[in-house]
């Protein structure tokens, strides 16, 4: 087996399996875990703590107990955190950090202290009039808060030092992984839509200096390689996440290959580089102030729109899939004003909602299907 | 001979074209996938072509169960089939209304290709399981919904979108003592009400044609137009428009 494809196998195995990767990966550590919801936490200040952080994206699980806090129109992410949570998957985890950018993490902040009390949680709070001078302020202290909340829980001390060193860890992983989604989009067989999924959401569940040796061996690796035609049509992918994963193997089955994303699970985690001047706790506030095109994110003219049509322009993709998960409202409001803009370009849209749970994709192959046809 | 095969949810059809691409044959089967309705419907449509399987130079399969029919060459999806027998059909439609047994699906021309669509989630509202269980509470045979609605002297909203509370809605009704005639007219509205959001989404054209079995309901795609506010007509042999598109997807194929 060549070292690609060895590596490519090593971290699709780990993002098919977190609650193993991240027991392996606190076995090789040494280092306990720290869960953190979507859409965005100061994994850096875990990180320093000595701690792993690891993503909490959900996973298909049926409800049973979850039912009790989440009604059915709920985000099916959440709710399999809080199904976990209650079945007791997450007792090893010494905390969790949960941000409040929605509706359903907002009341989850909550409801997660009774539903879950066996594992402590700590909220965050984004600004998100995020133009007004007051932003970076509220939002360090925000950051510092979540530090004493961990210290508290943890009984260990976080030094700036280390929130520094943890820092400049997660500026070089973000670094690599654009570009990882460059180089990759020049190899649309060997990195197709499945594999480019799986190879970036392996990190969530890897120490992130292990994790990005890795993908910088496949990048590598890749380079080495004389460049592939993708075998049918480019796509940019937009949304919460690129799952359920069997919508990805239909997109391989029908020759769809993403070159270009724009989902919360993959690019909106390291698109947006830190700015080079400042404190620490300004250079990380800087990173969330700085965010473009993200829905949980307010914006005083949303950019999302003109942003897709350049990753577009840029990639050669020939349209845009939209992974709208259901029934996320922030991601449903921001799908009209950019649909209205990738439409004037001539810009085709694939839509597709779906769920953690779906059982059934025969419907979605259709779709898939007809949209690959019609181009 | 090419043949196309359009295996839906509630029932199989199959339509044989021959070199110039003229319909031989069309047949319909009330058995959908998982069924023998395509091997019943596709003999049928064989002897009324007088031909055999072995006469046929290329199978396209479309529909649900395209992809477990093993007799087909290929597998396309009914959305391009449905684009292609209506181009075929009626060459200046631009805007397709396709609802089956399952799913209700908005389909866009332009030059005759299919320019954006639209599908209804995974849910019976909009589509004719749901006609199916509004005949059922009105013991009425789905066939005679159209005229029964015609009947209608007023118009009854059910506001449920969900096929299991419309039900209920319509039973209680039918409890108040509604007409049948008003509630399989209110039925239908509802259809038209649910479909005409999806045209909003995708946008309408300047010809607007219906496909699939519901189209076979007048008063339906009366509904639709009314609802619309456009004109709405529905395509000759409405039900076998997917499979005429398959069979001259076929006889394309062949000829690559």
């Amino acid at each position: 087996m060549s070292i690609i494809t060895k590596k490519i196998t090593k971290l699709e195995n780990i993002a098919l399996n977190p609650a193993k990767a991240v027991a392996e990966s606190c076995k090789e550590t040494g280092k306990e875990a720290v869960g953190c919801f979507p859409i965005y936490t100061p994994e850096e200040i875990v990180y320093a703590g000595g701690f792993l952080p690891v993503g909490m994206w959900g996973g298909k699980k049926e409800f049973k107990e979850s039912e009790a806090y989440l009604q059915g129109f709920c985000c099916s992410i959440i709710k399999t955190n809080v199904e976990l949570g209650i079945r007791g998957a997450y007792n090893h985890l010494k905390a969790v950090i949960i941000p409040a950018l929605c509706d359903t993490l907002k009341c989850i902040v909550e409801n997660w202290k009774i539903a879950v009390p066996q594992v402590p949680s700590v909220a965050i709070v984004y600004p998100q009039n995020r133009w007004a001078a007051g932003s970076q302020e509220y939002l360090i202290a925000e950051y510092k808060r979540v530090r004493s909340e961990l210290e508290k829980i943890t009984g260990v001390l976080i030094t700036e030092t280390a929130i520094e060193q943890a820092y400049e860890l997660y500026e070089e992983y973000r670094a690599v992984m654009r570009e990882f989604t460059e180089v990759a989009a020049k190899y649309p067989q060997t990195i197709d839509a499945k594999k480019r999924h799986l190879i970036i959401k392996a990190g969530y569940y890897m120490d992130k200096a292990v994790y990005k040796e890795d993908v910088k061996c496949i990048i590598e690796e890749l380079k080495k390689m004389p460049e592939e035609k993708a075998k049918g049509v480019k796509v940019v992918a937009t949304g919460l996440i690129g799952e359920p994963i069997e919508v990805l193997d239909i997109f391989v089955e029908n020759g769809i290959t993403v070159v270009a994303d724009d989902l919360a699970q993959e690019s909106r985690q390291f698109r947006t580089v830190g700015r080079p001047e400042g404190t620490i706790w300004e250079k990380m506030a800087g990173r969330i102030l700085d965010q473009r095109g993200c829905t949980f994110l307010a914006e005083q003219k949303k950019s999302r729109g003109d942003m897709l049509i350049n990753m577009v322009k840029n990639t050669g993709a020939e349209a845009v899939v939209v992974m709208m998960m259901k029934f996320c409202d922030p991601e449903e409001f921001d799908y009209p004003v950019y649909k209205a803009q990738l439409e004037k370009e001539g810009i085709p849209i694939l839509y597709l909602e779906v769920d953690q749970q779906m059982e059934s994709f025969e419907q979605l192959r259709t779709r898939i299907q007809s949209f690959a046809e019609m181009l | 001979m090419f043949l196309g095969i359009d295996i839906g949810s509630s029932s199989s059809k199959v339509a044989i074209v021959d070199e110039n691409k003229n319909v031989v044959a069309a047949k319909v089967v009330n058995m959908g996938t998982g069924t023998n309705g395509a091997d019943v419907a596709m003999q049928a449509a064989l002897d009324e072509a007088g031909i055999t399987l072995e006469d046929v130079k290329y199978i396209v399969a479309t529909g649900y169960g395209r992809l477990k029919f093993d007799k087909a060459d290929v597998q396309i999806t009914e959305i391009s089939c449905h684009a292609k027998g209506v181009q075929t059909l009626v060459p200046d439609a631009d805007t397709i209304i396709d609802i089956g047994g399952q799913d209700a699906k908005v389909i866009r021309l332009a030059g005759g290709q299919v320019e954006n669509f639209i599908m209804n989630e995974k849910c019976a509202a909009g589509t004719g399981r749901f006609l199916e269980v509004m005949s059922r509470v009105l013991n009425t045979d789905l066939k005679d919904l159209s005229a029964l609605a015609d009947q209608s002297t007023k118009a009854l909203a059910i506001s449920s979108v969900c096929t299991v509370f419309a039900e209920s809605e319509v039973i209680s009704s039918l409890a108040a003592g509604e007409a049948l005639a008003d509630v399989a007219r209110g039925a239908n509205f509802a259809i038209a009400k649910r479909v005409a959001g999806m045209c909003k989404r995708v946008g309408t054209g300047k010809k607007i044609v219906m496909t699939g079995g519901v189209a076979l309901n007048d008063n339906m795609v009366r509904s639709m137009a009314a609802e619309l506010g456009q004109e709405v007509t529905a395509v000759p042999h409405c039900q076998v428009v997917g499979a005429i598109g398959a069979a001259i997807f076929a006889h394309e194929k062949y000829h690559k």
